[in-house]
Formats: C-alpha cells, structure tokens, sequence
C-alpha cells in the first residue's frame, strides 16, 4: 500500500521559471489495485511518480509505504519497496552489461550488496524460467551484452528485472511510449499478465485514455498538479474515452485543449 | 628510468637492463591504469587527483621507512593515504556538487602542500634502506639481480588484478559498474550511488598509491614532482593497451591495462634508445602526447580503412 497525502512541489522556487509542480496530491493504492494515471503534459504525472520513488523530494506533504513514513528518504533507500520501469526503454537497464549481470542488480534490489559473487548459479534457474516467460528467446543469451537487444526486448527485461523480487508497489512511467505499437501492445500485454499472476500493486502512467481504461482497476486523472478525478468499480466499467472527456470538463468546468489526450 | 641510457648492442635494440627496466615500469604503471580503468571507465568519473596521490603514496611510504617501519605496512600506509586522497575527491563532489573534474584538480593542487609537509621537503632519499625491492632480492640468488625487480612487480601486479577482477564480478562491484553506467537505473535498484562514488574514487587512488609507493622503492628516492604526468601516462596506457586487446569482459579491460602500461614503457625506451632518432629524454612528454593520439586515432583509422575496403568489393 501506498499513500501520498497533500504533497506540494515547486521546481525553480523564487525564479522567474517558478513552476509548481504538485499542488497538493493526495492518494492511496491499495494493496493488490492496479492503477492507471492520465493527465495532459504539465500534469505532474512524472514529477508524482518521481516524488513516489525518491528521486524528487516534495516541499511538503507525506508519502507512506506500508504504513512507514518515507517522504525524506533517498531513492536507494525506498527501493526495497518500490519498483520501477522508466519510460525510456534504455534507462531500466545497463548495456554494458550482460542479461544475468543486469537480472542479478535487480534480484539484490534494496538489499544489502557483499563481496559474495554477483552473478550467482543458484539464480539461473531463475533466470532462465523468467526469461523463458518473454518467448523472445533470451534465456538462452544470459551472457549477452543488454546493448544488443532491441528496445522492446530491453523494456520486456526492465519489466521483468521490476518484478523480480518482491515490492510494495510497482511504477511504471510510460514505459510503453517509446516503443512501436505492435512491441507496445506486447509490453502492455506482459505487465498485465505479470501484475495479475504476482498480484502487485501497481501505478501506471499512460498517456492514452483509451489504454487508462481498459487496462487496470481504477483510473485517477491528473491536472495542474491535483488529482481531478478518480474513478474505479462498476462506476468504471463501461466508460469509454468520451465519456472521460465529459467527466473531466464538468470537474474542471474547461475545454481539454491537449489533442494528444484523445488519440490512442 | 634506471638503465635507459646503457649501451645498446644496435641502434634499434634495448639492452637487457632497459628491456626489463621498461618492462619494471611498465608493470607499476599498470596499477596506475588499473586505477584510472576505475574511474574514467567504470565510474565514469575524470580523475585527476593521481597526479598527487601518486607523489603521496611515495612519500608516506619514504617516510614511514625513514622511520624505521616495515617496508611492506609503509607500503599498505601508502595505499590507505592514496584512498583518503581519494576520498577527499569524491566527497568534494559528491556532498558538496563540485564537478567531479575541479574537485580532482583541488585536491590534487592541495596534495602538492600535504606532500611537501609529509617529506618535510622536496624529496625523501631511501638509500641503503630497507624497502620491499631489498627484501625481495635477498631471496633470490644474486645472479638473478637484473630480473629480481620485474619478477616483484609482476607478482604485486598479478595479485592486485586478480583481487580486483574479483571484485567488479562481486555484488559491491557491479554496483560500482552500474553506478557508473547508469545512475539512475542504479538508484533505482537500491544502490546508493554516491558510496559508490566515494568508494570507487578511493579505490582508484589507493592503488595509485601503491604504485608510487613503489616507484618510490625501486627508484631510490620519493620526490614531490614525481606525479606530474602521472595521469597522461595512466591514460596512455590505459587507451594504449584497449586498442591491442578490445575490454569486451572486466579480465580483459584489466589484463589490457598492464599491457598497455608495458607497451607504452617499451615505446618510450625504443623511441629514446634509437640513435637513429637522435631523441633524448627531455622529449618524453612529446613522444607521450604521439603514443596516446596514435592510440585514439588508431583503431578508428582501422575501421574505417576496413569499411572502405568492404565497399569497394562491394
């Protein structure tokens, strides 16, 4: 579970570029939800999911994980808890080193790293059966630099490196964007089987209403740094993206003016 | 370089004792480059606080001998003060924001002034005093003088890339490699990059440490100027030895870097060997400055050539 209560953030404080980010935040993922977070550009999407991790840290406001403060803490130190995949498809993993090496980073995530070996053989079984989920081939290329998979294949690893060991909650930042729509479809299909079978707790920025809806268990839309609505259940069930549309004019009583919101 | 001015047999040939005093050299530069293979490539972090580190571990090991120490915990004093120097570098960067570059060059600058307090003056003579070279030769058979220097270091060496391949395939160690190939994947995954920095960094130097300490050993004498350079030559042997053997996996980054510092060493003593030349010693830093562009350029002249030669068939 996780919970954001009014959290506050201006980026370029007393600058002419002044910029509040958040203006007051709030919301709970309960254990076990799947959600899925819209908002046109300037939202706060990714500055909220930043501030989840760690690597923004709010003005004010709290963030909990599993009941225990951890609004001040540094990313490394709530990564034990929270899991994340990045939008870009290069940045969840290193290509300079091999597939194992980069599984074997993320199996020790947010524990304690000794002088033991990192790659260990007692994790290729693992390895291999995780891999072997992806149908791409990968566990027989454990030895493989991660620089020569595809970005579809790198983001498919970065998933699965995020559900590899146990989290309170799993981020995942668009992480289907910058992929082409046949790879999208087939990240987007691999995090709903992983989130179902290990039963995670999840957040998902999309920028495509039609994907918000269909995917997931609750919808939470974002603008200007507040959460506008958030839908879930029966409520839920049905909707469609016009519907979204109407919803969102009548609570902020303005036009959606960002086109890219109605594509996808 | 001891040895580099003897009377060679041809114009083109070393004699033994500058062949194995390059080859001396060339090994205790490996360190070198195993430290700046640390920070320039696995933490991608440019160090250049070798240039004082190096002159510091001299002189803390000198000293300590002076003093009447063991040889060998001087020598491990000289790899704790190289660590601390360090150290010094990566908190400057990491806690205060210095760019990594200037706070190198701070301490650095400001180890120019440690040195000079730690020898009491510019330099610390360490004739007829026992040191790990002496303690080395009087284990061997006196006919084997020559070579007892070149077989030390080889050892020092093998022992320090072992530990140290060890290491980067360790948890810590690909912490560090992923720290420094992407910090933000690495935050992410529970690492706390800026220890890692700080470890790296004081990793890096404490072997360079070492290395002057031994420099300090073997030559005779710790002197305040003996690092000047220190970085180029690290550098030069650290590109130097990638172009010979690609650093595909961490043994072969690690086994290029001594390669390197060997085959820069042999180079210099040919190129201020050969009469043929008429190049003497004062054109070192020159011949340095050729080597490492040759370096560089090298190996992207080849692929080109090749890509070249591939189109025409084509």
């Amino acid at each position: 579970m996780i919970s954001a209560d009014s959290l506050k953030l201006t980026f370029g404080k007393g600058t002419p570029l002044e910029n509040p980010a958040l203006r007051g935040m709030s919301l709970t993922v309960n254990q076990g939800e799947f959600v899925t977070v819209i908002g046109s550009n300037g939202a706060g999407k990714s500055t909220f999911l930043n501030a989840l991790a760690g690597e923004v840290i709010v003005d004010s406001g709290r963030i909990e994980v599993d009941g225990q403060d951890v609004t001040r803490l540094p990313t490394h130190k709530r990564a034990r808890r929270v899991a994340r995949v990045f939008q870009d498809p290069l940045a969840g993993t290193c290509e300079g080193l091999s597939i194992e090496e980069n599984l074997a980073l993320a199996i020790k995530r947010g524990q304690r790293r000794g002088l033991t070996s990192a790659v260990k053989r007692s994790y290729m079984e693992r390895f291999r059966a995780a891999l072997a989920k992806l149908n791409l081939g990968l566990e027989s290329r454990l030895g493989n630099k991660m620089g020569l998979l595809s970005g579809g294949q790198r983001q498919a690893v970065s998933l699965l490196m995020a559900s590899l060991t146990p989290s309170s909650i799993l981020l995942l930042d668009e992480h289907t964007a910058a992929l082409d729509p046949k790879t999208a479809a087939f990240v987007l299909e691999l995090t709903q089987d992983i989130i179902a079978e290990q039963k995670l707790t999840a957040l998902m920025v999309t920028h495509s209403m039609k994907q918000a809806l269909e995917v997931g268990d609750r919808t939470v839309m974002l603008h200007q740094g507040q959460v506008v609505f958030d839908i879930a259940g029966p409520e839920r069930e049905g909707l469609e993206v016009k519907d979204l549309l109407d919803l969102f004019e009548k609570q902020r009583g303005l036009e959606v003016e960002d086109d890219s919101l109605l594509l996808g | 370089m001891p040895g580099l001015h003897q009377p060679c047999e041809s114009p083109l040939m070393l004699s033994q004792i500058a062949f194995f005093g390059a080859v001396e050299t060339g090994l205790i530069y490996g360190l070198v480059a195993f430290g700046i293979y640390i920070s320039f490539r696995v933490l991608d972090f440019p160090d250049l606080t070798v240039d004082g580190s190096f002159p510091l571990g001299a002189a803390v090991a000198a000293v300590l001998i002076i003093a009447g120490w063991n040889p060998w915990l001087a020598t491990g004093m000289a790899i704790l003060a190289g660590m601390a120097a360090g150290a010094v570098t990566a908190l400057l960067n990491v806690k205060l924001g210095i760019l990594n570059l200037l706070a190198s060059i701070l301490t650095m600058i400001a180890l120019y002034s440690v040195n000079l307090r730690i020898m009491d003056g510019p330099n610390v003579p360490l004739l007829m005093q026992d040191t790990v070279v002496t303690w080395w030769d009087s284990l061997l058979p006196a006919e084997y003088y020559f070579l007892a220097p070149v077989a030390l270091f080889v050892v020092v060496t093998a022992i320090v890339l072992v530990l140290l391949w060890r290491f980067m395939k360790s948890e810590l160690g690909l912490s560090m490699r992923a720290t420094g190939a992407n910090p933000r994947m690495a935050r992410a995954q529970g690492i706390a990059t800026g220890a890692m920095v700080v470890l790296g960094v004081a990793l890096s130097n404490g072997l360079v440490g070492l290395a002057g300490a031994l420099v300090a050993q073997s030559q005779g004498a710790a002197d305040v100027t003996m690092g000047v350079g220190v970085i180029v030559i690290g550098l030069a042997s650290l590109i130097g030895g990638e172009a010979v053997i690609s650093p595909t996996t961490v043994l072969r980054a690690l086994l290029a870097c001594v390669v390197g510092a060997i085959i820069y060493r042999l180079a210099i003593a040919f190129a201020l060997n050969a009469d043929a030349l008429g190049l003497g010693a004062q054109d070192l830093n020159l011949i340095t400055a050729i080597l490492v562009t040759l370096a560089i350029v090298l190996p992207g002249f080849r692929t080109k050539v090749q890509a070249r030669m591939t189109r025409n068939k084509a």
